[in-house]
């Protein structure tokens, strides 16, 4: 029997007082599923990813995150429970001033890994993610699809237990949206990673299987 | 050019508050120098009836250090050269004891003037005369530089944290999404605040520099003494030199408090 990595029961997420944009909805994920958040522009997919990393606190309601609770998590708390999690964004989120190599490195300084273990680990992920030899480059100095490259190889620098990835592919041609489901796909089969991805269309030759949760109206549902 | 416009931002309000810092520093300093400096040639003539022993003076007040008995002889000539005709040997049996009194830190003139009420208590004392006119002047120039200098330090003290607070706001500003990023990876305040905290290392280290080299300038060519007059005194440049450490942790401790409060109100990243 798998772990449940992420609870929600009646959760009510909001930005500003009785303007709910989730509303008591309840789903759990357990530990090494694949699942897609759909649902129309504006229904709260985003919303819904944030309050996974603790961005948004709810409103009401109950929310777990690998059993800590999120209502009243506290600064220190919240530091400790993101060293689990990888997280990619559609805009990527490179620090632009960082070299590729310092940019996949993150995780691993963050972890307290030593200076020989975090050059390893960066090199074995760059040819993962086929960015040899681009180390040295800056963020802006490469595509976009290379961009979101490295932020997957950052995500999954530390081997964390949650992917959480938000619109991954929204911005990237064909080829470079292949690369990335593949580098997902891989990470749940074989080390057996959560992959939480927020996204427009599921990809039809996803080989993996998934759980799909349909946001309409502020409520969350599974669809089977 | 931006990142340099930046550091200048940062390093003419640290300038000025250590700048602020030291002067008030040497002109304590000074004015420590220049009480040790009349302690020494200070000295308190006390007339008495009776022989006076230290045991005795040190009663009625403890800073009294020395006490030195005048040869009446010498009063004697004196009265001679003034034209007074007297016999010396009756005179000496007449003439009172005259003492002077070395104190072991100077006093301030109320200060004096207590000592001067308590030494006429003392048994056998008939008159003291403490000469303080000759000494107050610079004294008192002194200490009222002091205080000016105090307010000054007040107030360079306030407007220049304030100006550091905006620079480092500034900065924040500048670093917010980088900061954001590492804390979406779970990095802790203190490694969010890291680049904040080298340029403020960087920044306070340049200011000490200035301010040392503005100082050493001022002392070894005598233009601080003589802008306050005080040619007499000297200023070793080598306390200066003690003094920035001090300078470098009080600019280091302004920058990180600074950087603590702005970072505090970032809401954003947690």
């Amino acid at each position: 029997m798998r772990k449940n990595v992420i609870v929600a029961k009646d959760l009510t997420l909001a930005y500003k007082p009785n303007v709910p944009i989730i509303k008591n909805s309840s789903f759990k994920i357990r530990s090494g599923e694949f699942v897609f958040i759909t649902g129309p522009s504006g229904s709260g997919k985003s919303t819904l990813l944030k309050s996974f990393y603790g961005e948004l606190k709810p409103q009401s309601g109950i929310l777990q995150i690998g059993g800590v609770m999120m209502e009243d998590i506290t600064s220190s708390k919240l530091a400790f429970l993101r060293k689990y999690l990888g997280i990619i964004f559609q805009d990527y989120k490179l620090i632009k001033e960082w070299t590729v190599k310092k940019n996949v490195m993150l995780p691993l300084l963050i972890a307290g890994y030593s200076k020989d273990v975090c050059e390893a680990q960066t090199k074995r992920l760059l040819k993962h993610v086929r960015l040899e030899g681009k180390e040295h480059y800056y963020p802006l100095e490469l595509s976009g699809g290379e961009q979101q490259r490295v932020a997957m190889a950052r995500a999954l620098a530390h081997n964390p237990v949650i992917i959480l990835a938000d619109e991954p592919t929204g911005n990237l041609d064909e080829y470079s949206s292949r690369v990335i489901w593949g580098l997902l796909e891989g990470a749940n089969e074989q080390l057996g990673t959560t992959v939480v991805v927020v996204t427009h269309s599921i990809p039809s030759n996803l080989k993996v299987p998934f759980k799909h949760f349909y946001i309409e109206e502020g409520r969350v549902y599974e669809i089977s | 050019m931006r990142s340099l416009k930046n550091h200048i931002s940062l390093i003419i309000p640290l300038f000025a508050i250590l700048f602020a810092v030291e002067f008030y520093i040497v002109i304590d300093r000074l004015i420590h120098e220049y009480e040790k400096k009349l302690t020494n040639d200070y000295s308190i003539i006390v007339v008495a009836k009776k022989p006076l022993s230290l045991q005795e003076l040190k009663l009625a007040d403890p800073r009294i250090n020395v006490i030195k008995e005048i040869d009446s002889t010498l009063v004697i000539n004196r009265l001679k050269q003034n034209s007074v005709i007297i016999d010396p040997k009756e005179l000496k049996n007449f003439l009172p004891k005259f003492y002077r009194l070395f104190l072991d830190t100077f006093p301030s003139k109320e200060g004096l003037l207590r000592l001067k009420k308590k030494l006429l208590k003392v048994d056998g004392v008939t008159r003291v005369e403490t000469f303080m006119k000759i000494h107050e002047k610079i004294y008192k120039f002194l200490l009222f530089v002091k205080n000016i200098s105090k307010l000054f330090l007040a107030i360079i003290f306030i407007t220049s944290v304030m100006l550091v607070f905006k620079q480092i706001e500034v900065w924040n500003l500048e670093h917010q999404e980088r900061m954001y990023i590492m804390a979406l990876f779970g990095a802790p305040l203190w490694m969010r605040n890291a680049i904040l905290v080298k340029l403020s290392i960087i920044d306070t280290f340049v200011s000490i520099v200035l301010v040392y080299a503005v100082y050493f300038y001022m002392v070894t060519s005598g233009s601080f003494s003589k802008l306050l007059g005080i040619e007499e005194l000297s200023i070793d440049p080598g306390s200066i030199l003690h003094d920035l450490l001090w300078l470098f942790l009080i600019g280091v401790v302004i920058s990180i408090i600074n950087i603590v409060i702005v970072s505090s109100r970032q809401h954003r990243v947690t």
